[in-house]
């Protein structure tokens, strides 16, 4: 049964979207052009590609996370510019850290990005991560990764769609925007 | 004793002695009551019931000046609203055992051979903040710690004192993957405290809103479970299923996860899209449905899958009746409970749903129980689209004014399971307290007792992604 399956996928076209190096008007009518705040330019040189990703729940709703998810989806899938998530601190090159940043896991990450080997760079994801969003202020949120580890990018929106995602994260290794590398333009 | 019945929503409130409101709770429960929140507010202790087959609601309370004073509490701050329903359980537990939600504090286990493997807060891939503390021998797990809040945000005590429209954007993020829901109980306990009139085609399109919800969740944790199990072929389809449905989410109401559309009072149209096709997306959403059964199917036949699946993570007897879990897995024990049936709101008393029960309690009864939920979930997406159209809601009144009462309760089915929302209100309309009670809280105190039952190390993340539970949801 499974070999119709896979004829039937040989035949097909891939569910793949070539975003954001590739126009794609689905992906894009779901993304938000200001989504990709750099914060600080990147320090030193960096392997360009085959990046390992740790992620870093600081106080979530669960909202980046699932869409951070779906990165691996065969939609997104983050591996054909060369992204693989790692559960060991140690392989990781780029910490993506999501939500509020509560005073429990502030220590945590930290001691996450200690752990990295060099270079690597932290992606802050979802607006909570960047600012506190609708938290800011509230008991015991601390809103921000200012003080705790270096940020190279921030990730805008409330949750970030897979596309902006993706080009955050291609932002933070090529220090330049995705759309710059598609074909036809000039780097 | 008084009581006052409030004729608009069944609901019966009566006060107390603590001794009385003890024989009061456990009678009720006896006679086929289910606890639908326990809320610690002040010096008083709220237990909200619900009859489970009229679905009419009664609310026990009682002063508990034995609780210690929230200024009296240790340097975390400003627990209030949560740190009172915990103590309030906690308390419950040392004094009456069988009404406590919470598991007993177990005595630590010791002995040759035993081995503390600690997991998390940071663990494997995606993952939220959860400390596991897993005691092995062997391979086999003897007992399992959940350690939670790492990420509290503080929710209950954050909308304390603002208005129901400052407070809206909030309880969204709450869980993000059930915003829906937790908007649409927050708008029902308002529309219930203001008394507030809903048009029919209002009902029918929160009805779409928060089944196109359950699926898309329903699609993640099945994905999840797949991947739980080595098969990435099945967990790559779902997710693309998943993200189908996401796409006419956002074709749709202009957000993937579908935010900002409930308020209470009606929905808040200024996200959406104009010139939406609601026929072609349900011939997208019958093809989800088809592709969805297919996978089942296909799992349903792989002797790899069934292995892992049969037997893993048994709730234990006991357990279900002192926990007496919600949802999917409450549905998987067993007990064929939902709010939708129960306590019908939305437009689901013309739904005419069909609620799976199993009986094994095991991680493949609840595999079956999520697969026939999003089949019946889909089928009642595409049957809605057929003849939806947008509802013209483009200007939905803000500013609620007075309240006609000073409380208001909210229960709905989410994916998860049970979530209640009751909202007390001051003369303004301010928020005084919010109690809500989410299906994780109430569902992850099952997941120990179910783990350390014959298990073996390696069907930890089976068991865990069979449960699917969020801790966004239970830290709050």
């Amino acid at each position: 049964m499974y070999y119709w399956h896979w004829l039937r996928h040989i035949l097909r076209a891939p569910d793949t979207s070539g975003y954001p190096t590739e126009p794609d008007a689905a992906v894009a009518a779901m993304a938000n052009p200001d989504a990709i705040g750099r914060l600080a330019p990147p320090q030193g040189t960096f392997p360009r590609r085959a990046a390992a990703l740790r992620h870093i729940d600081g106080g979530s709703c669960n909202g980046c996370e699932a869409e951070l998810g779906l990165l691996a989806s065969p939609d997104y899938d983050l591996s054909r510019y060369g992204f693989s998530f790692t559960p060991s601190p140690k392989h990781a090159d780029l910490l993506v850290v999501t939500g509020v940043i509560t005073p429990s896991m502030a220590p945590i990450i930290q001691a996450v990005y200690e752990q990295m080997g060099h270079p690597k760079r932290v992606i802050a994801l979802g607006s909570c991560a960047i600012d506190g969003w609708v938290f800011r202020g509230a008991p015991e949120v601390l809103g921000s990764l200012d003080g705790i580890v270096p940020v190279t990018v921030a990730i805008a929106g409330c949750p970030p769609t897979p596309g902006d995602i993706l080009r955050g994260l291609l932002t933070a290794v090529d220090g330049m925007a995705p759309e710059s590398l598609r074909e036809g333009n000039s780097k | 004793m008084s009581s006052t019945t409030f004729k608009s929503t069944g609901k019966t409130e009566m006060r107390l002695d603590m001794a009385t409101w003890l024989n009061a709770w456990q009678s009720l429960r006896d006679r086929n009551h289910e606890t639908v929140l326990l809320d610690g507010d002040g010096m008083k202790l709220t237990a909200l019931l619900m009859n489970c087959s009229t679905g009419s609601m009664v609310a026990i309370e009682t002063p508990v000046p034995s609780l210690p004073s929230p200024s009296r509490m240790p340097a975390q701050p400003s627990h209030l609203g949560m740190q009172d329903t915990l103590i309030a359980e906690q308390w419950l537990a040392n004094g009456s055992p069988s009404l406590a939600w919470k598991t007993p504090e177990l005595p630590p286990v010791r002995g040759k051979g035993l081995f503390t493997y600690p997991l998390g807060p940071v663990r494997a891939d995606v993952s939220e903040s959860l400390y596991y503390e897993l005691t092995v021998m062997g391979d086999e797990i003897i007992r399992l710690n959940l350690n939670p809040g790492f990420k509290r945000r503080h929710i209950r005590e954050w909308v304390r004192g603002r208005t129901i429209d400052e407070a809206m954007p909030i309880i969204s993020r709450f869980t993000t993957t059930s915003n829906v829901h937790h908007t649409l109980a927050m708008a029902l306990a308002v529309e219930d405290a203001w008394n507030l009139p809903i048009a029919m085609e209002v009902h029918e399109t929160r009805t779409l809103l928060a089944e196109l919800e359950r699926a898309e969740s329903h699609l993640g944790d099945l994905a999840l479970l797949a991947v739980s199990t080595g098969l990435p072929v099945p967990q790559m389809e779902y997710l693309h299923l998943k993200e189908t449905l996401l796409r006419v989410n956002s074709r749709l109401f202009g957000h993937r996860y579908l935010r900002d559309s409930i308020v209470p009072g009606g929905l808040d149209s200024t996200l959406w899209p104009g010139g939406v096709h609601p026929r072609h997306e349900a011939t997208v959403v019958a093809r989800v449905r088809d592709e969805a059964a297919r996978i089942a199917d296909g799992l349903m036949r792989t002797s790899s899958f069934l292995d892992r699946l049969h037997g893993a993570g048994t709730v234990p007897k006991d357990t279900i009746s002192a926990m007496r879990p919600v949802g999917p897995i409450g549905r998987a024990s067993g007990r064929a409970f939902d709010v939708r049936t129960v306590r019908s709101y939305a437009a689901y008393l013309d739904a005419d749903l069909r609620i799976p029960v199993e009986q094994n309690a095991d991680a493949y009864a609840r595999f079956r129980i999520r697969v026939r939920e999003l089949d019946e979930s889909l089928s009642l997406i595409q049957r809605m689209l057929g003849a939806w159209t947008p509802p013209a809601v483009a200007s939905t009144p803000r500013g609620l004014g007075v309240p006609v009462r000073g409380h208001g309760v909210g229960i709905v089915e989410a994916p998860r399971g049970m979530l209640a929302y009751r909202l007390q209100v001051d003369s303004s309309g301010r928020i005084g307290h919010l109690g809500v009670a989410t299906p994780s809280q109430r569902n992850w105190p099952t997941l120990p007792s179910a783990m350390a039952n014959g298990n073996i190390l390696q069907d930890f993340p089976i068991v865990d992604a069979s449960f699917a539970l969020s801790v966004a949801g239970w830290d709050g």
